[in-house]
């Protein structure tokens, strides 16, 4: 046994793991050290054999443990993937001794990052030998999991599926997979990502577990985690890939549902909060006011004071009106997006939106600059585009700059497979700095203007999220505001 | 009938009904002599900052604020931060209330806790609570 001064004189171990009664394997910088005590326990002297890797698997390792041990080691040595796993180990006096063999990886111990430990614990009770043989218990817990085997061999440039895989992949017993068409067992969008843990795992060895959408030979696609793992011979070459597939569509599914419900839950949930501030503030303010005034009118002796006071109470009910308008507005966002899509035209959209106010347009003299030629249709609710190219529009002009009149320009454009709607104006702009986080709150205005109802923003950004999209907008003050909307 | 005492009281709202509401009743019952009127905060925290300029003008400084919270352009709270650092730089004591249809605890208590306001009314106000006050300052 060759052990260097320096390995002996700095490891970090030594107060921890004693030599003679801690059976362990130390490896770094390509070099073995096996402590005595694990000699001990097999009976071996220093003499009797060679203490590196390839000796122990041709000539000490159980025969049953060879291949996943040296997978195990090499994947330990080259990536530090922890492992644990029952060994057997041939004996000076020729018999099978069973260990448990397992890395560090829970011990609390310091370590060098250059140097591997493996721990070799002596099994007290040997495993019983019916449930070590029988593939029974393999074979009912893939079934129960739905968790299919397979295996790529390089050397054959073959591969291999049990029963369980070709079952969740939905191929015939008798179907053999292909390695060289392989791409085709996965959904388009995530050929990419099977290639990249194939590759990376052939080449480097660098094991996987994901979660990946496969195509079955029905074409359905279903969810997968898909665990692999590299094969190597006694030479440390990567002769293959083994892992497993899982089929979790069903889990996945209902995660995906999940987070799609608590999705909705808390945009409904926001609604609510709104709807909740209208009824404190707004429709309180209307009671209250009526309160005050009949307060008064007891309150004051003369006829015509009590007359005179009578205009108010209609002044009050035509707020009170539109703030159940308001309401009503926001309650239908919830209820129409149940509504069918259909395929809108953004010009025959637009030009209804421009006829409805045509006399504002004309009166504050709006340019319109217009290029739908990028996206001309979209798949939309018709009722929520016209609403939402109404409120930019109508808010464009409406807060248009005082020296200046309204330039409106309207584009659509596709990018990274996403559609987008712009509305740049050059009106008066809005304080980003200020106002930001408000702008698309509920009955925020900014402009000491008479028309501002602070709703149209508010109801634009619920249309546009209620059918998941997104809306951002970027101003500068005294030179013009631009809506982004991506569908 | 008793002369007002109160020379001037100032609101600050947003809500044209109810503004004119309470004009009126301050009129009709002589509550104070003169009333100023702000549609937001902005508006009125230009005024109290262009008023340090000119602070001896006394009969400019109104003796009681209304305040409401919700308004554009600048909130209630707004005006509270600003005009809490230049109050103590008039010579004349200015009573200040909210006056908010916000039944939030969180609004209540965030208004108490400043040492500017003296009070916190819900609205509807009732236009004895609105004698009580003026007298109080009067």
């Amino acid at each position: 046994m060759v052990i260097s001064d320096s390995m002996a004189e700095d490891r970090l171990l030594q107060n921890i793991i004693n030599d003679s009664n801690t059976e362990y394997w130390e490896y770094k910088d390509g070099s073995n050290y096996w402590s005595s005590a694990f000699l001990k326990k097999l009976g071996y002297n220093e003499s009797d054999i060679d203490v590196n890797i390839s000796f122990f698997l041709n000539k000490l390792i159980g025969d049953d443990y060879r291949e996943e041990f040296r997978d195990n080691f090499f994947s330990y040595i080259k990536h530090h993937t922890h492992f644990e796993q029952n060994i057997q180990i041939l004996r000076k006096d020729g018999k099978l001794k069973e260990f448990f063999c397992y890395t560090n990886e829970k011990e609390a111990i310091a370590q060098k990052d250059d140097s591997k430990i493996l721990f070799f614990k002596e099994k007290k009770f040997r495993t019983n030998e019916k449930v070590k043989k029988s593939n029974f218990y393999y074979r009912e817990f893939a079934k129960m999991t739905n968790t299919g085997s397979w295996f790529i061999d390089f050397i054959k440039q073959k591969s291999y599926w049990d029963q369980q895989t070709r079952k969740i992949l939905e191929y015939p017993e008798d179907y053999l997979p292909s390695l060289k068409k392989a791409y085709k067992y996965y959904a388009e969008e995530h050929i990419e990502l099977a290639s990249n843990c194939f590759i990376q795992c052939s080449m480097e060895g660098i094991p996987f577990d994901t979660e990946i959408i496969m195509l079955t030979a029905n074409k359905r696609k279903f969810w997968v985690r898909a665990i692999g793992k590299p094969v190597y011979d006694n030479e440390r070459n990567i002769i293959g890939i083994r892992g497993i597939f899982q089929d979790i569509d069903d889990d996945k599914s209902k995660i995906l549902t999940l987070q799609k419900t608590s999705d909705i839950i808390a945009s409904q949930n926001s609604r609510l909060f709104n709807f909740a501030h209208i009824v404190s503030h707004n429709l309180r303010s209307h009671s209250s006011n009526l309160t005050l005034i009949t307060d008064f009118i007891e309150d004051v002796d003369s006829i015509e004071e009590k007359l005179e006071m009578l205009g108010n109470i209609k002044d009050i009910s035509e707020s009170l009106n539109s703030t159940i308008e308001h309401l009503n507005e926001i309650v239908t966002i919830q209820t129409k997006t149940n509504h069918k899509k259909v395929e809108v035209s953004f010009s025959e959209t637009l030009d209804r939106v421009i006829k409805s106010i045509s006399r504002i347009i004309h009166e504050s003299d709006t340019k319109f600059n217009i290029d739908f030629s990028q996206l001309s249709h979209l798949n939309y609710l018709p009722a929520y585009l016209e609403s939402i190219l109404l409120n930019l529009v109508t808010n464009a002009i409406k807060y248009k700059h005082k020296q200046r009149s309204p330039e409106i320009a309207i584009k659509t454009y596709v990018s990274d497979g996403k559609k987008y709607l712009e509305v740049s104006d050059n009106g008066m702009g809005i304080d980003m700095q200020k106002f930001g986080n408000k702008l698309f709150g509920m009955y925020k205005t900014f402009h000491y203007n008479k028309d501002a109802v602070g709703i149209g923003l508010f109801i634009t950004k619920n249309q546009v999220e209620s059918l998941n999209g997104h809306i951002s907008v970027d101003s500068d003050v005294d030179i013009g505001s631009t809506f982004k909307i991506q569908f | 009938m008793k002369l007002p005492s109160v020379n001037l009281a100032c609101i600050i709202d947003d809500d044209n009904v109810y503004v004119n509401l309470v004009k009126k009743i301050i009129e009709t019952k002589k509550l104070c002599k003169n009333l100023m009127i702000f549609s937001d905060g902005k508006e009125s925290i230009d005024y109290f900052e262009a008023l340090l300029q000119n602070i001896n003008d006394e009969s400019s400084i109104p003796e009681i604020i209304f305040l409401d919270l919700n308004m554009p352009v600048m909130d209630g709270w707004q005006f509270l931060e600003r005009f809490t650092k230049i109050k103590n730089n008039f010579n004349k004591t200015i009573t200040l209330y909210v006056v908010s249809s916000s039944i939030n605890p969180i609004d209540i208590n965030r208004a108490k806790s400043l040492n500017s306001v003296a009070d916190y009314l819900i609205k509807p106000i009732r236009i004895n609570e609105l004698k009580a006050i003026f007298e109080k300052s009067a």
